[in-house]
């Protein structure tokens, strides 16, 4: 009950202050801004939840626990060792998102899923999870995941286009905003066609994701203490 | 067998293991004694392939630690110095997540087995973390000895136990060797090293400075020991080679001496002019 509680809180508290705040007399990109901003905070909260679980338990079981050692003992590929602990990063997202997408339909939101919607949504938290894996693995102590999330995950979901349109940013920005992954999360989950710039974004998300899952099964495979 | 070749590890400019060479042969209980930062942990780990070395290599039955991870993981059984137990797992439940990562047969059959070995069946289903530290022990015992390992890796296994506990497991070590096993077993209480190993080898800052059978150990530096306490108040630690020798200390002054059968911790002393600190 207390990790329910906790994945809905953040988000819970945007959606009602900005979305019902803002969301029904003021329009962004077309829409109501409570239902653009639905889809942005199932993004991050994806994002945060998947990376966060990954970044902080690999840290724990790898520095204080050492069950992490029991794995890395094993005859098993590293690539096996990784898969594991993203695919439980991805549970942990996908649920988080799976409270955030309820809260809003009961407060009345238009929203609707589409395959673009679930298809963006699970490469985001694959894509995340890997990265929690590769901070889990470079961090010396606890407080070292805190560190690399607020200068690289809280600048991100702030300035990525979760709260509002990322064309609304100055232009000496947004050549760095697009180098965000979660930026791509947003311009994709937010589509309800597939077009050149759906199909743009999808490929960045999966660049990153591939290069994530490779140096993290790389950093596991040559793991020495 | 296991097979180590100038074996040096640093961590910065910490030399923890400094050209290390030995070897262990099959079915044989080798003891690594030393104080604590010897180099012990760290020979163990490299050997287990959790730590790669600086220079130098080592194999096990052939396999080297570095180039063949896999095979040397197929092989061994690890005792960790830290308990890695899942605490919020129950104990069969720990057993079986090492057994599906080992990719073990008959696999529930296995569990049984070893759980009864270590008196450990009737708590199965209880969490570990509901354990004593002795239980926990005799559970890394019991899952380390899961796959049927050729080697198998003891690192501190009784650190911390009380006398009783510590002998329970002394027994259920001897029970691997005549299983078949090598066991390469480090310690620093010297009565375990001479309880349990065939063959000692005695590290300090990283070096090996003796290897030999306990009782050779002792007799190179003298079978006898004659304590008493000088003028200043520290202890004297006179090492006699026979008994008569020490019967003549005795005779020779007026205070208060001891004597006693030497120790490893003698022999430590006699190379390296300090105690193993326990």
């Amino acid at each position: 009950m207390g990790y329910i509680f906790t994945s809905m809180m953040v988000p819970l508290l945007y959606l009602l202050a900005f979305g019902l705040g803002l969301g029904r007399t003021v329009q962004v990109s077309g829409v109501s801004y409570f239902n653009y901003l639905l889809p942005g905070l199932v993004a991050m909260s994806s994002m945060n939840n998947s990376y966060n679980w990954i970044a902080s338990g690999l840290n724990l079981s790898r520095l204080y626990f050492k069950t992490f050692q029991v794995l890395v003992q094993a005859p098993i590929a590293s690539t096996s060792i990784i898969a594991g602990y993203v695919i439980s990063g991805m549970v942990r997202g996908l649920f988080a998102s799976l409270m955030i997408i309820l809260v809003g339909l009961l407060a009345g939101s238009g929203f609707h899923l589409s395959l673009i919607f679930v298809l963006t949504l699970l490469l985001n938290c694959f894509l995340f999870s890997n990265l929690g894996v590769i901070v889990g693995m470079i961090t010396k102590s606890h407080e070292d995941t805190s560190t690399y999330a607020n200068f690289f995950i809280l600048p991100m979901v702030f300035f990525s286009g979760t709260f509002f349109p990322i064309e609304r940013m100055p232009t000496i920005l947004k050549g760095i905003i697009l180098c965000l992954p979660l930026t791509h999360t947003n311009i994709l989950i937010r589509k309800t066609v597939w077009d050149n710039q759906a199909g743009v974004s999808f490929l960045v998300m999966a660049a990153y994701a591939a290069l994530f899952f490779i140096i993290g099964s790389r950093m596991i495979k040559n793991y020495s203490e | 067998m296991i097979k180590i070749e100038n074996l040096t590890k640093e961590y910065g400019k910490v030399r923890a293991l400094d050209s290390l060479s030995l070897e262990i042969h099959p079915e044989e209980i080798f003891g690594l004694l030393g104080p604590n930062g010897a180099g012990k942990t760290t020979t163990i780990k490299i050997l287990n392939t959790l730590v790669k070395p600086t220079s130098g290599r080592a194999w096990l039955d052939g396999f080297d630690v570095v180039q063949n991870p896999l095979q040397i993981k197929q092989r061994i059984g690890v005792v960790p110095q830290e308990n890695n137990l899942d605490r919020d797992l129950t104990a069969l439940e720990n057993l079986k997540i090492y057994g599906l990562l080992h990719h073990l047969a008959d696999l529930n059959t296995k569990i049984e087995a070893h759980l009864r070995s270590v008196d450990l069946w009737e708590r199965r289903h209880d969490p570990v973390q509901t354990f004593s530290g002795g239980m926990q022990r005799r559970l890394l015992i019991a899952r380390a000895l899961l796959g049927n390992p050729q080697i198998l890796f003891l690192d501190e296994p009784t650190i911390g136990l009380d006398p009783q506990v510590r002998r329970e497991i002394w027994n259920t070590i001897r029970r691997i060797r005549t299983q078949g096993g090598t066991v390469l077993l480090t310690t620093h209480y010297i009565e375990e090293a001479e309880a349990l190993s065939d063959r000692v080898g005695i590290l300090s800052h990283g070096r090996l400075i003796a290897l030999d059978t306990p009782e050779n150990l002792k007799k190179m530096v003298g079978e006898y020991v004659v304590e008493y306490v000088s003028q200043d108040g520290s202890k004297v630690y006179q090492m006699c080679r026979t008994k008569e020798d020490a019967q003549c200390h005795l005779l020779r002054t007026e205070n208060e001496m001891t004597f006693r059968k030497a120790n490893l911790e003698d022999v430590f002393v006699k190379l390296t002019g300090a105690r193993i600190e326990t």
